[in-house]
């Protein structure tokens, strides 16, 4: 399913990234493609909070239609 | 020899290259404060360890392949002009991810040393990492490292000066699957090992932290955008009306209103100067000057609010509040982050831009941005709040606040004048909050106060000298008794034309308006000069000899326009070099004067009517001016539109 209908807490690990290509390999260099572990941490005014690799982002509801999980 | 300082951004290269070469750059605590490369060389007590070095701190990358444009300034240093030794600073807390680069680095052939940085957070949260095993892995060297306080730092230097002068070319680590198409999954899952084996985790980063639980809070969909504004008010009325306020009084009165010319005057009367040469000195130089200097306490304690709100992690969540409402506008969220650095000074805030993967989010955040109310600003909205609304507080708050409607208006215009397309997304890392530092806030204070007392001693004080002498001068180079025959006011009147519309008559009001586009703080100053001759009260007294010139009314359009209007001169080389494109620049520029003329010509033909009942000066060739701009506005939409119409024909 897409990250954007998770809820808040949901673990899981990332299926695909779709979108362009320079979006694609930004996110793949932030560690954000498939077969790695993905975390939904919370949703914030549209935004949604991810923990990758240690880190945490803010994408937008776009993005986070974007990325499809398991 | 070169060092080249490369890494994630906010993994601490700044704080490092501040630490060894005794510099003062900008550092914040959010993903790209960076956004140029800067040299300097390195500081003398590491001169027994690595003669002559010299240090390349480079903008934060993710990668070698650039995704924004300071990330591609990274690449193209390090490819290009091959330093001696690269420093990768490798954030210990987000390992896997930084090796991902690091990996990249070492393939490069230069000799590569680690700095695994911020060791402070990986104890406090009880993590462990192998160095001496992640070392052999990696065929690099390896310093453990806390930037903030310099641990670690003479060792990496150490380190450093060796690999350059040994000459060796750096070995890779090898995986499979290198220089085929899966390269880079490969060289993911190869990191990934090589984390799993030499970093002991105790701490599942994918639990809720204190941290998060504070940006549910701050980042909330219906707290997050009164929050920021509460405290943006703070940091503002603390600097204007607070503690800033009041050191600016009493420089402004004590110091520059007494001090400093009675003893300027005692002491070349005592001399014995000739006194035009006096009154230069003491009523254009000093005067100037002095009227621009008395607003420094109320700079340094902006900007040292500033320095504890970047230092803090806020920031980067204040670009996820706002990104909802700035998408509506054509901004991405962190248009913000320019803004609020553009209200210290809008020439970082302009190159803060760069961080803006979208080329129209960035243009339109270039354009947006010097209308929010820098430094140089403030001098004057303290000088006409004190002399004309002695008794109201809500002039300086209502500059904010008409300034962020602006840019939400003009975002709206510029997004219905312009035709593209919006294929843009958001993506922030939000770094973990820490307690701001006194330090780093005093660091960014005094460095500030310098720039202003250079500018003021300087650029200030050369167009105060030229703004007395040609309003004591006329065209023959005769003394003038009455200024208004001098060369100023023939040069103001030429313009002065141009703003009775706004309501704004004479020349005085024309000069300070010219000198207001080489920097805004001349405007005071200009004031201070010119009414210097027909009053001898200072000039920011309540009611002072600056109503002579304007009604409260036109008084506050004449701070409005002064804010729309571009800022300065550097502001537009800064723009300039954003924007790479003469015929944006020009759009631009038009765009920001457009918007300043148009709402103080709004605010004193309206105003007047409403507070004084009658019609204003030049009410008639206003109505003139708005129909011009009523029908330009509507012809560029209706020409937008029909491309906009085109090419989604196009598309189809």
């Amino acid at each position: 399913m897409q990250l954007f209908k998770a809820k808040a807490g949901y673990t899981s690990q990332i299926k695909t990234v779709s979108g362009n290509d320079k979006i694609r390999n930004f996110l793949f260099s932030l560690g954000c493609s498939e077969g790695e572990d993905i975390t939904l941490i919370s949703i914030l005014a549209g935004n949604y909070i991810i923990n990758i690799k240690d880190s945490r982002y803010a994408i937008d509801k776009k993005m986070a239609k974007a990325i499809e999980v398991i | 020899m070169k060092i080249a300082l490369a890494g994630n951004p906010n993994s601490g290269k700044t704080t490092l290259f501040n630490a060894i070469t005794g510099k003062t750059e900008y550092v914040g605590n959010w993903p790209g404060v960076t956004v140029e490369k800067k040299e300097a060389n390195l500081n003398r007590k590491f001169e027994k360890i690595f003669s002559k070095g010299r240090v390349v701190d480079l903008p934060g990358a993710y990668s070698i392949a650039p995704f924004t444009g300071e990330e591609a300034i990274t690449r193209d240093f390090v490819l290009g002009e091959s330093p001696d030794v690269i420093i990768n600073i490798v954030d210990a807390n987000s390992l896997e991810r930084s090796l991902f680069f690091t990996t990249q680095l070492l393939e490069l052939g230069i000799p590569v040393v680690i700095a695994l940085n911020k060791q402070d957070i990986v104890r406090r949260h009880g993590n462990k990492t192998d160095i001496e095993g992640l070392a052999k892995t990696l065929k690099c060297k390896i310093v453990e490292t806390i930037a903030n306080d310099g641990e670690g730092l003479k060792e990496l230097i150490k380190v450093a000066a060796n690999l350059a002068e040994s000459n060796n070319s750096q070995k890779a680590p090898e995986f499979n699957n290198k220089g085929t198409e899966n390269e880079n999954k490969a060289r993911q899952q190869f990191v990934k090992d090589v984390v799993d084996k030499h970093f002991i985790k105790k701490r599942d980063t994918s639990k809720v932290t204190t941290s998060d639980k504070a940006d549910r809070i701050v980042a909330n969909a219906f707290w997050g955008l009164p929050i920021f504004a509460i405290i943006m008010w703070a940091v503002y009325a603390f600097s204007i009306q607070g503690l800033g306020g009041f050191l600016s009084e009493y420089f402004n009165e004590v110091i520059f209103g007494e001090i400093v010319p009675d003893a300027a005057n005692g002491f070349l009367e005592a001399v014995g100067v000739h006194p035009l040469l006096q009154a230069l000195i003491v009523d254009g130089a000093i005067g100037g000057v002095g009227a621009v200097i008395g607003f420094l306490p109320l700079i340094m304690v902006l900007f040292f609010c500033l320095g504890l709100l970047e230092d803090s992690g806020y920031m980067a969540r204040v670009a996820v509040v706002m990104d909802r409402y700035f998408k509506k506008i054509g901004l991405s969220g962190k248009s913000i982050i320019p803004m609020i650095v553009g209200s210290g000074c809008s020439i970082p805030g302009v190159m803060a831009t760069r961080t803006i993967e979208d080329e129209n989010e960035k243009r339109m955040t270039t354009i947006l941005t010097p209308f929010v109310p820098c430094g140089a600003k403030l001098p004057i909205i303290a000088l006409f709040a004190a002399v004309f609304f002695p008794a109201s507080t809500w002039v300086a708050p209502s500059m904010y606040i008409l300034a962020f409607i602006m840019i939400a208006i003009g975002g709206l215009i510029l997004k219905k004048i312009f035709v593209w397309e919006n294929t843009s997304s958001f993506i922030i890392e939000l770094p973990e909050y820490k307690i701001p530092s006194l330090k780093h806030a005093l660091t960014q204070m005094i460095k500030q106060a310098k720039a202003f007392i250079i500018k003021a001693s300087t650029i200030i004080l050369v167009m105060n000298t030229l703004v007395w002498i040609m309003q004591t001068y006329s065209w023959s180079f005769q003394v003038v008794e009455d200024s208004g025959l001098s060369i100023l006011a023939s040069i103001g009147g030429f313009i002065a034309p141009l703003l009775i519309p706004l309501g704004f008559v004479g020349w005085q009001l024309a000069a300070a308006t010219i000198t207001g586009f080489i920097a805004k703080e001349n405007v005071v100053a200009t004031f201070a000069i010119i009414l210097i001759a027909s009053s001898e009260e200072a000039l920011h007294m309540p009611g002072g000899v600056l109503t002579q010139l304007f009604t409260p009314v036109t008084a506050y359009a004449f701070l409005v326009f002064n804010l729309f209007t571009p800022p300065c001169f550097a502001a537009i080389g800064a723009m300039n070099a954003e924007m790479s494109n003469r015929k944006w620049l020009g759009k631009a520029i038009l765009f920001q004067l457009s918007v300043g003329y148009i709402m103080a010509m709004i605010i004193t033909q309206i105003g007047t009517i409403v507070v004084y009942g009658e019609l204003s000066i030049g009410f008639v060739p206003a109505i003139f001016v708005s129909i011009l701009y009523i029908v330009l506005i509507t012809v560029l939409i209706k020409r937008a539109n029909r491309k906009k119409a085109q090419m989604r024909k196009v598309a189809q």
